[in-house]
């Protein structure tokens, strides 16, 4: 276990060990599939050679994730596999169910894998593997069919008097989701591995090609005609290194390309997390009229369309107020009393009708009800006798720019019970609330027949928390995650201490153009890949959620903006880049440092290619190889191997023995035919150490023969052996 | 060679220009601007429009002329799409929509007076430079 520690940090050894899962989950699936085939009759020789294979990898793999116990368990099924094969086969017509029961016990115990409370399961599967080899020994009377659950965990009861946590809000998730997204960062850890991979690579060669260049340039120094000799090496040297140069931008590229597709699943993952359907808010304009249908003795009835449509989780919950608004609205002021609207031939219950549907982007919702409806020539004298219109203005004024005014907060007088007031401030919020949300709200109306209120708005919103702050008579924003404190800094100051800590001021009203002010003012610490600074600002705002909107393709050169948001009185407000501010207050840090704080340089040692069919195996010799300056290729079988070895040369070759298609000793005695691989050094990776192997090895020229599971010592010590 | 073209004809400052109509994508009243520092004078800020960020150029400051005044809320603006970006000139008036006849990049009226057809595409490429060349670099202090 210790060993771990020092080959891989923990997110790593995390990542590796969920991979392994994965691929655990599969093999074992795959037995299971081979063994049901066979209905009750035992597996044809290569069906069994091909699960003692599966389970063979799982066990290498296993133990280079440190997950030890998992290692015994599918070696002692791999032994009872190889028992089935020998001569008196313990194979029973029982064995078939009792090898699935395994499979199915193995496949539960993996996610429980590595923590102490699991052994007790594994004590349970090991007897089980047991039986199944030496049906003889089993108890009779106690035949293990299944594994028992590990017991649940039961909550312990808050006790009376426990302080009750704050609530909070929460996003309801279907794990699976989760699980989409947990796949696609591990598999963002690795493209960015593979990716950095590629670039040593070019490093090196943009080196060799500077040395070639020296060779060609000394050639051509030398006194009379340059020798052919010089020329024809040079020009060879030139040629590996176009070639290396295609095939690795090539191969870059479809990394990159690999990349992209992993961010759009990570997006696209992020975005499904955060739907709902319109389902819930329908569910509380329900609640919310039956509420006011008793408060008000108003008889009305809620009509919901296209509760399937769906949207932001984040839009709903602020959707929850408008909605609200509108149906009171709709009862107090749209729906006429019973007399009038059977004086009108109307149904005596009135009608509110929700409607959701996605328009494109935009997520619409209507409110209507099928009451009298906007009186707008009252509402017009409204507006000029409240002062709010000149009397040509109203005049000259279309239906629709009347109703747009109600939508105005300054149309209502507060405190003034007319039916208009009332309208003007509730409604005012709502269009504050929907324009927080980067949308609209439009107001029509049929006299006589009821109003339509419309919000249009975006399904889904990037809500981050930021602390907005005044410069030069405008609000900016920084994203709160890169805001560690406020301070005060001294006027000219070009450093500020905070906590014991002394950090370089970037004056923001320069950099903003707004010339230096004189006096002590507030500033924002930031912190940026791990630097810190302040920024001094006019005035502290404070915290705020902000809905972050993009620039555009116009503004994305200026690198001092990350976005903008739109506050509740429609302003757009711009939010800096806190990478920009980082540059501003290090001008001599290299841009690298910045964007990759953590990435430290690397001397190369060479080219290596693992071979191995466990993903987790390769991954992880990848890591370990990496960090010993080692840029690695990998593949999954001998025969992808060989072909990559045609194409380039290799400085070290790691295989593993037992593989489909071509195995390791097949591709060693393919490659060491090769005049480019004769003496090229090859370490064999395998849990199948025996002397057989190790005379063939030997023969083969092999530098060393490392047992699995692989730790980074035996891996150092096999690439020191000469 | 004479071709009709359907264009919207507007003034900023003392100059007409005229616009083919397929660029405009709505004529508005400028909501709020923001002013965006550090950004060349030819972008005369951002405003909210519709939920969106929308960046308000000077057409003046963009063909190199004197810039005209900065870009208020109220302000009237035709908002352009092309080449994927959205945008608004801002200018003083909107004239009236016609039927004209151009003529290598000038536009005849009515009155027989030329006036300049304003090529959308090349009007965003021009700030894209303007504002990629300062876009990095720190303001000029």
């Amino acid at each position: 276990m210790s060993d771990l520690d020092l080959d891989f940090d923990a997110d790593e050894l995390a990542m590796l060990r969920q991979l392994f899962r994965t691929e655990a989950q599969e093999a074992l699936e795959s037995v299971t599939t081979r063994v049901l085939a066979g209905g009750t009759a035992k597996p044809s020789s290569e069906a069994l050679t091909e699960m003692m294979r599966v389970t063979h990898t799982l066990k290498g793999a296993a133990g280079t994730v440190g997950l030890h116990t998992m290692v015994d368990l599918s070696h002692r099924l791999e032994s009872a596999l190889a028992s089935f094969g020998r001569e008196p086969s313990p194979w029973t017509p029982a064995t078939a169910d009792l090898l699935v029961e395994v499979t199915d016990a193995l496949r539960g115990y993996l996610d429980q894998a590595g923590e102490p409370a699991s052994e007790a399961v594994a004590d349970k599967i090991r007897d089980q593997i047991d039986q199944i080899a030496r049906p003889d020994r089993r108890p009779e009377s106690l035949p293990p069919r299944f594994v028992e659950p590990p017991p649940e965990t039961v909550l312990e009861p808050i006790a009376d008097g426990a302080p009750v946590p704050e609530t909070k809000s929460y996003l309801r998730v279907e794990p699976e989701r989760i699980d989409e997204l947990m796949s696609s960062a591990g598999e963002l850890l690795f493209d960015r591995t593979r990716i950095e991979r590629r670039v040593q690579l070019l490093r090196t060669l943009a080196r060799d090609l500077a040395r070639t260049r020296q060779n060609l340039h000394d050639a051509l120094d030398t006194e009379g005609t340059p020798s052919r000799a010089a020329l024809g090496e040079a020009e060879s040297e030139l040629a590996g290194q176009a070639a290396l140069l295609s095939q690795t931008t090539a191969a870059l590229l479809d990394e990159i390309e690999a990349l992209r597709r992993t961010i759009g699943d990570l997006q696209k993952g992020l975005t499904r997390m955060r739907m709902d359907s319109a389902r819930n808010l329908f569910l509380h304009a329900a609640r919310t009229l039956r509420a006011l249908r008793r408060a008000t003795g108003v008889h009305v009835e809620l009509k919901t369309i296209g509760e399937d449509t769906e949207f932001d989780k984040a839009v709903a919950e602020q959707l929850v107020d408008p909605i609200t608004q509108l149906l009171r609205n709709a009862v107090a002021h749209g729906v006429e009393p019973p007399e009038e609207r059977a004086a009108k031939g109307k149904p005596a219950s009135a009608t509110v009708t929700i409607r959701a549907r996605q328009d494109g982007n935009l997520l619409v919702l209507e409110v209507s009800d099928d009451g009298r409806g906007i009186d707008t020539a009252a509402l017009r004298e409204r507006l000029v006798s409240a002062g709010h219109w000149s009397a040509t203005r109203a005049q000259l004024a279309d239906d629709g720019e009347i109703l747009d005014a109600l939508l105005g907060t300054g149309v209502s007088v507060r405190g003034d019970a007319d039916e208009l007031a009332g309208r003007g401030i509730g409604i005012g919020l709502v269009r504050q609330t929907v324009a927080k949300l980067g949308g609209e709200v439009k107001v029509s109306s049929n006299p006589g027949r009821g109003t339509t209120f419309s919000l249009r708005l975006p399904l889904s919103t990037a809500l981050a928390q930021a602390m907005l702050f005044k410069v030069g008579g405008q609000v900016y924003a920084i994203p709160n995650v890169h805001v560690i404190d406020t301070t005060l800094v001294d006027a000219s100051a070009t450093t500020a201490t905070v906590r014991h800590e002394q950090l370089p001021v970037v004056r923001l009203e320069a950099l903003l153009g707004h010339g230096t002010a004189a006096e002590r003012r507030p500033g924002v610490v930031v912190s940026f890949a791990g630097k810190n600074l302040v920024c001094t600002v006019d005035k502290i705002v404070g915290p705020r959620e902000i809905i972050i909107k993009p620039l555009g393709p116009l503004l994305a050169p200026l690198t001092l903006y990350a976005g903008a948001t739109i506050s509740g009185s429609g302003k757009v407000q711009l939010i800096l880049d806190p990478a920009h501010l980082v540059r501003s207050a290090y001008p001599d840090a290299p841009d690298a440092a910045i964007t990759d704080a953590v990435s430290a340089p690397m001397v190369l040692a060479g080219r290596a290619l693992v071979i191995d069919d466990s993903r987790a195996i390769r991954e992880a010799m990848t890591s370990m190889l990496g960090r010993e300056g080692w840029i690695v290729d990998v593949a999954e079988d001998g025969a992808r191997a060989l072909q990559m070895t045609r194409q380039l040369r290799y400085d070290l070759i790691v295989t593993d023995l037992e593989m489909p298609e071509l195995g390791g000793f097949d591709l060693i005695v393919h490659l060491r035919k090769d005049e480019r691989f004769k003496t090229t050094p090859i370490v064999i990776i395998t849990s199948r150490a025996n002397p057989e192997h190790r005379r063939r090895a030997r023969d083969l020229g092999v530098r060393a023969l490392v047992a699995k599971p692989i730790t980074r010592r035996k891996l150092l010590e096999a690439l020191a052996t000469r | 060679m004479a071709e009709l073209r359907n264009v919207i004809v507007f003034t900023i400052g003392a100059t007409r220009y005229a616009v083919e109509l397929r660029w405009v994508r709505e004529v508005v009243s400028l909501g709020f601007v923001t002013g965006v520092p550090t950004a060349p004078v030819a972008l005369g800020g951002v405003c909210n429009l519709h939920g969106q960020i929308l960046p308000v150029l000077d057409v003046s400051a963009v063909l190199g002329h004197p810039p005209g005044p900065p870009a208020r809320q109220g302000d009237g603006a035709l908002v352009l799409e092309t080449e994927g970006v959205v945008c608004a000139l801002r200018v003083d008036q909107v004239d009236h929509v016609a039927s004209l006849h151009e003529s290598g990049g000038e536009i005849i009226d009515a009155g027989g007076r030329t006036l300049t057809l304003l090529d959308p595409a090349m009007i965003v490429r021009i700030a894209l430079e303007m504002i990629t060349a300062v876009g990095a670099g720190e303001p000029a202090a």
